[in-house]
């Protein structure tokens, strides 16, 4: 071979190598442009205002013995009231697995549940009121997702799973400029629609052979070919192609015949709405293998008036994230490649209102407000857990605060995070004032 | 000729003055005011609005305040609207009070199917290409039942629209 023919094909041969798209193993087409920690990541709002006394600081015993390590019993006053669960599915407490942030801050802004759950979405302290059941101002976490990786993925990649309706909808994606539904996670809140409502109304559906189906797309097809609007332009909140929403409905329909009071082998009666939106988030990881997913519990906001009951449900929604992290390793295609993150929205006051339950325990609120110096400032105190695979994630790792760093990380270090993991930090403008990732405490995780 | 032109002069006054009045009568023939097409629908349904006209296109009666507040549950408990309303619609369509044309021919007549249905879901007649298009579709799919075409049209994007 001639040495111009051998340098012209060798050069062809280069170009085809960059230029031919190729199958990763994790089974994408292109690689993302920044170098991903991990293809999945799971935020879990340990949400409803968790106080650090009752979870890391274990005042009243271990409350969360799935999660944390220690052996302290449960205060004798209330142990009684506290319900049979079974033992965590995991060997060891899911600290162990990755890096515990024992003083992590909400640093600014009121202490309202909405509030927290923005911060923790869109990596930005709302320190004005914010107006209840309006999407955010600034982007979510889905939407710098779906706009800023590489290549962009569909809304079937992204999902916001919540315990509850009221304002939590409208967190999927916001009112932002050149963000909006476009960009926006799929929600669902399952617990109302696996109930009365759900089965009354869209369980049983009309369902088409294929036949008929071709034959109505037909039709439709033509119907809206003659009408000068598309209803899926914004107004339909987020919208799923044709395929991605057959897959949906078949998983919703699925669930309706899979619907088992007792999934986890757990009494009904023992059950928790955070125990089952746990369960049903298990399901869409199972199904569709988002890269990402966050999902939300809330029954501790029972510490309004019931202290007791605060103290059971926080080891019912410990029990749900050891469950996650469970069949997030039992999940192929998730296991060793998914990163979790557990954090309270916001913490509680250390004064109790003037509630007192049944067992003599004073409840609590959370009543941190907008100014930083004024209410309870303990209910700006929560904790952070990062777990995933080794080679990623520090494992067994603990911050405990001390005099020069009382805390270690804030609640708007998750959001950064959650774009570094999946490569696409760099892309994201900083328009809105989200951190640097670099700036970052949380970043102290990760190798 | 003096007198000949003082009478032609008599003659032309005669004929311009005191002429009988005609009187008129203007009418309008009466009309179907309805949207011939569907340029005319600007604004989207609002949720209760979706819920309420659906249900009555199908049951032909109105939906109980009960029934809306259980179906806003659904709708408000799910993102993808679009994916929710197909749901909604579909379970009404499978209910069996659900009153839907047993044929999709009236007397044997498809045309007259086809401006029904448009006049009820779409509060609209068909344009003749519409009609058209839409007899030879039912004509050439022995698939598209009543059932199905009521499915097309209340899952379309007009039907989203007033």
């Amino acid at each position: 071979m001639k040495r111009r023919d051998f340098l012209k094909s060798a050069g062809l041969a280069a170009a085809g190598a960059f230029a031919v798209p190729y199958i990763l193993p994790s089974g994408r087409l292109f690689a993302a442009t920044g170098a991903r920690k991990a293809n999945h990541v799971v935020f879990c709002l340990y949400a409803g205002g968790v106080r650090n006394m009752e979870s890391v600081e274990m005042v009243d015993g271990n409350l969360m013995p799935a999660l944390l390590n220690g052996n302290s019993p449960i205060s004798a006053d209330i142990i009684s009231a506290m319900d049979p669960l079974p033992s965590s599915p995991l060997p060891q407490a899911l600290q162990n697995y990755g890096t515990l942030f024992r003083k992590f801050k909400y640093s600014e802004g009121p202490t309202g549940h909405f509030n927290g759950h923005t911060v923790a979405m869109t990596g930005v302290y709302t320190t004005n009121d914010i107006v209840i059941k309006s999407n955010p101002k600034v982007p979510t976490i889905f939407e710098y997702y779906r706009k800023h990786n590489t290549p962009q993925q569909n809304a079937l990649n992204c999902w916001w799973v919540a315990n509850a309706l009221g304002p939590y909808p409208a967190l999927n994606y916001s009112n932002a400029p050149g963000y909006g539904s476009e960009y926006g996670a799929n929600f669902i809140s399952p617990t109302s629609i696996y109930s009365g409502a759900g089965q009354a109304t869209i369980q049983n559906v009309l369902n088409l052979s294929n036949n008929e189906n071709d034959a109505m797309l037909k039709m439709r097809s033509f119907l809206n070919q003659n009408f000068n609007r598309s209803y899926v332009n914004g107004e339909a909140g987020v919208y799923n192609g044709d395929a991605d929403a057959g897959l949906i409905n078949t998983f919703l329909s699925d669930m309706f015949l899979q619907s088992n009071p007792q999934p986890w082998g757990i009494s009904s009666s023992i059950m928790s709405n955070d125990m089952y939106n746990i369960y049903f988030a298990e399901e869409i990881l199972k199904r569709f293998k988002p890269e990402l997913m966050v999902v939300n519990m809330q029954d501790v906001d029972i510490c309004h008036f019931n202290f007791t009951q605060y103290a059971n449900n926080l080891r019912k929604a410990d029990y749900s994230v050891a469950h996650l992290w469970n069949t997030i390793q039992n999940t192929p295609g998730l296991a060793n490649d998914t990163i979790l993150i557990i954090a309270p929205e916001h913490g509680r006051n250390f004064n109790g209102n003037n509630s007192i339950d049944a067992y003599g325990r004073r409840a609590l609120d959370h009543t941190a407000d907008s100014n930083v110096t004024q209410g309870d400032q303990m209910a700006r105190e929560i904790f952070c857990m990062v777990v995933g695979p080794p080679s990623v994630v520090k494992q067994g790792q603990v911050f405990s605060p001390n005099a020069q760093s009382p805390f270690v990380g804030e609640s708007t270090d998750i959001v950064p995070a959650i774009a570094n993991i999946l490569g696409f930090d760099t892309n994201i403008p900083n328009t809105f004032g989200i951190k640097n990732y670099n700036s970052t405490d949380i970043k102290q995780a990760f190798f | 000729m003096r007198t000949i032109k003082y009478i032609l002069i008599l003659l032309l006054f005669a004929a311009v003055s005191c002429k009988k009045e005609t009187s008129f009568l203007y009418e309008v023939e009466p009309v179907t005011v309805s949207q011939n097409n569907g340029s005319g629908k600007n604004n989207v349904k609002s949720t209760i609005e979706f819920i309420s006209i659906a249900y009555a296109d199908i049951f032909g009666s109105n939906i109980s305040t009960s029934e809306l507040q259980t179906l806003n549950i659904v709708y408000t408990a799910f993102g993808d609207k679009k994916l929710i309303e197909d749901r909604i619609i579909r379970s009404f369509l499978n209910s069996p009070g659900a009153n839907i044309p047993s044929s999709v021919s009236v007397g044997g007549d498809t045309a007259q199917f086809v401006v029904n249905t448009y006049k009820k879901l779409y509060n609209r007649e068909p344009n003749e290409f519409e009609k058209y298009y839409t007899v030879q579709l039912i004509k050439n799919e022995i698939y598209l039942s009543a059932r199905v075409i009521y499915y097309a049209l209340m899952t379309s994007d007009e039907y989203r629209y007033y």
